[in-house]
């Protein structure tokens, strides 16, 4: 598994949380429509996390609710810097 | 892990939380019905398509001239949909449209632009009038959201129905699963909404990142799965939905390109859009995508929406704007460093969604009579999963008709629910859970991928009937895996039920393309070897239907509505493909 260059590429994570800034409050966890963000409830110790970040849809909702603003959202390079040909998602003829 | 089940009786069961589903248990919560919403998020207020905000509301307003009637726009829906639309719901729809933007009012949404003191009214996507009215909806959801609330809806939160419960063509209720607590739920009802959206994370996106998607990644066609396996009938399945996106970020934002007045130009610096359409960059979302995959294979591409020529004042209020379709717009341009209201923006066709085709009115999924019931008793269905569509407005006045088509329903006797199996509920509940205790098999993000890449390659915007089969013998390939799908936990459950159903949707898709030997509505449903629109032949609604042995697909004239083809009305035979 390890010898694979592509598994071994840490995952991206969309939803940068500053330990510093957060209250530890459960608001992105709460507002977050993917299931992504896991605070543990009724402890004011322990830091939420992104446990999905590969699912995440941009959509910024934790960061819009987010009181002291401890959230921000990174795209990855492939959605800043996206090489794509357009012409390879509209597909294939099979003659 | 708990193995009791939590057992709820209800009137009405709403599956789906979004619009469509807070707009259905609105109406039925305030005729004393006793309403439970089952919503994979967590919170009504921000959950759904447009949890995080939306920027147009399309609708008539009876506010004087012509155009603004219903009468006006219904005139023209045939044409907005090349013929293949049910006109008794639409009209119904249209009809409801003033009345339903009324109660939202009331519930506290304003639709006036600061700006004026009124409502800023643009026209976009071939409509016949300025019918959109473009407005800062961030807390639309959470007022309608507040409002099932506040009549005291049961809701049901990080919770995913997986299966309708059903006997002699009528639902009675559905099997779900909280993926935070494995608290299962056998939840039997009078009557069911569903309202789950589309179908999405469907195809391949230009970013390559499987959730970076146009609208909602977690509406992935579990209304569908769950209608077509009760055994309702599907409709319009064989058309796609595409838009335009900044290259890289499937997101919202169309709309405001188009309705301001934005160009699109191919690499030559060619404003292209009127080769394509008379009405330019204002025509329907289906010929603009069209116009732009055209361009791409011609060779034209990049392409790009150029503002440079908009007055100050537009762009002022497009960067103003930016941010209240997709809240992290702004941050996405600004990490790419992209000035829109300088330089072009480079745009990408979006991944393909079932949806309503780039159309207003031609919704993709379960067919509903004029109260949103479809084919199976008790069943009702709206928002994007229904067959009959129009963005956020759509979804509300079909989801507020379905609330009020429950009601009324439910005034007639019922007769009592039939008691639930509980050793058919056990069996469905081990299977669910089973894929989390799979070693080796297939995980649900290989297995969704090799479901977007087949539809990308052989179900997209170039279809023949060699390409078509092709993707059925892999789809049904994937279909014998899925006993095999591996979760790693309860939440990856879900994800699993999610698969399931976009492959299903996938397959589905591919059997109504092939059954539509023309082309219609452009790359909607593109078939290479029958490239011309055949209406002798093809104003035909495409049903599919649950089989014996995979899909039934029929067809029916669109001169009837879909009603005339449920089987639990008496209607005359539905013709099959020849």
């Amino acid at each position: 598994m390890s010898a694979d260059p592509k598994k071994a590429q840490p995952v991206h994570n969309p939803i940068e949380i500053n330990p510093e800034t957060c209250v530890k409050c459960n608001l992105c966890d709460w507002i977050c429509p993917g299931d992504l963000i896991y605070k543990e409830e009724d402890n004011r110790e322990t830091l939420p996390v992104v446990a999905y970040p590969d699912e995440c849809w941009y959509c910024g909702l934790c960061q819009s609710i987010c009181p002291v603003d401890a959230i921000t959202i990174v795209f990855p390079d492939e959605m800043i810097h996206c090489k794509t040909n357009v012409v390879d998602l509209l597909g294939k003829v099979v003659e | 892990m708990n193995t009791d089940w939590n057992t709820l009786d209800t009137d009405v069961l709403v599956i789906g939380g979004g619009v469509a589903g807070c707009m259905a248990a609105i109406p039925a919560l305030e005729a004393g019905l006793d309403v439970v919403v089952c919503e994979k998020g967590k919170v009504l207020d921000h959950c759904g398509s447009v949890g995080c905000g939306v920027d147009h509301y399309l609708t008539v307003m009876e506010s004087g001239p012509e155009w603004d009637t219903p009468e006006f726009l219904i005139k023209h829906v045939p044409q907005l949909t090349d013929g293949i639309v049910d006109m008794a719901v639409t009209s119904r729809v249209i009809h409801e449209m003033p009345r339903v933007l009324r109660r939202i009012e009331s519930f506290g949404v304003d639709f006036k632009d600061p700006r004026y003191g009124d409502y800023y009214r643009l026209r976009s996507f071939g409509l016949p009038g300025t019918y959109h009215i473009n407005f800062d909806g961030t807390e639309f959801k959470k007022h309608i959201g507040q409002q099932v609330r506040k009549k005291k809806g049961t809701v049901l939160t990080r919770t995913m129905a997986v299966q309708l419960l059903t006997e002699d063509n009528r639902v009675y209720g559905a099997l779900a699963f909280n993926f935070r607590t494995s608290e299962w739920f056998a939840i039997r009802a009078r009557a069911v909404v569903l309202a789950a959206g589309e179908v999405n994370r469907l195809s391949l996106n230009a970013s390559g990142v499987a959730f970076d998607s146009w609208h909602c990644p977690y509406n992935t066609g579990d209304a569908h799965r769950m209608g077509y396996n009760a055994g309702a009938t599907l409709t319009n399945m064989e058309f796609i939905e595409s838009t335009l996106t900044p290259k890289g970020f499937s997101a919202q934002g169309l709309n405001a390109w188009v309705s301001e007045g934005a160009h699109f130009v191919n690499k030559q610096g060619e404003r292209f859009m009127f080769k394509y359409d008379e009405k330019g960059e204002n025509a329907r979302r289906a010929v603009i995508a069209d116009a732009v995959i055209m361009e791409y294979l011609l060779g034209n591409g990049p392409i790009y929406a150029d503002c440079r020529h908009l007055p100050e004042d537009v762009l002022d209020h497009m960067e103003a704007t930016l941010q209240v379709d997709r809240y992290t717009m702004p941050a996405f341009y600004e990490q790419k460093a992209l000035n829109f209201r300088e330089e072009p923006v480079e745009v990408s066709i979006s991944e393909l969604s079932i949806r309503r085709s780039g159309v207003y009115f031609r919704g993709s999924g379960l067919a509903v009579d004029t109260d949103a019931q479809t084919s199976v008793g008790s069943l009702f269905a709206a928002g994007d999963c229904a067959s009959v569509s129009g963005g956020i407005a759509g979804a509300s006045v079909l989801g507020h008709i379905a609330g009020e088509g429950v009601a009324t329903h439910l005034k007639k006797p019922q007769g009592s629910l039939p008691d639930i199996p509980m050793d058919t509920a056990n069996a469905i509940r081990e299977a669910t859970m089973a894929h989390a205790k799979i070693e080796d098999g297939i995980g649900w993000k290989d297995f969704e991928q090799q479901t977007r890449q087949t539809v990308s390659d052989y179900i997209g915007v170039r279809r023949n009937e060699k390409g078509l089969k092709l993707a059925l013998d892999e789809l049904h390939a994937l279909a014998d895996k899925e006993t095999q799908l591996r979760a790693d936990d309860l939440h990856g459950l879900m994800r699993v039920q999610e698969s399931k159903s976009i492959r299903l949707s996938a397959e589905l898709m591919a059997h109504a393309s092939l059954a539509r030997k023309e082309t219609r509505t452009r790359s909607s449903h593109r078939r290479l070897d029958f490239p011309d629109k055949d209406d002798a032949h093809w104003r035909k609604f495409v049903l599919v239907s649950q089989g014996a042995d995979g899909p039934n697909v029929d067809t029916l004239s669109c001169d009837e509505p879909l009603a005339a083809a449920f089987g639990r009305l008496e209607t005359k035979a539905v013709p099959n493909v020849g």
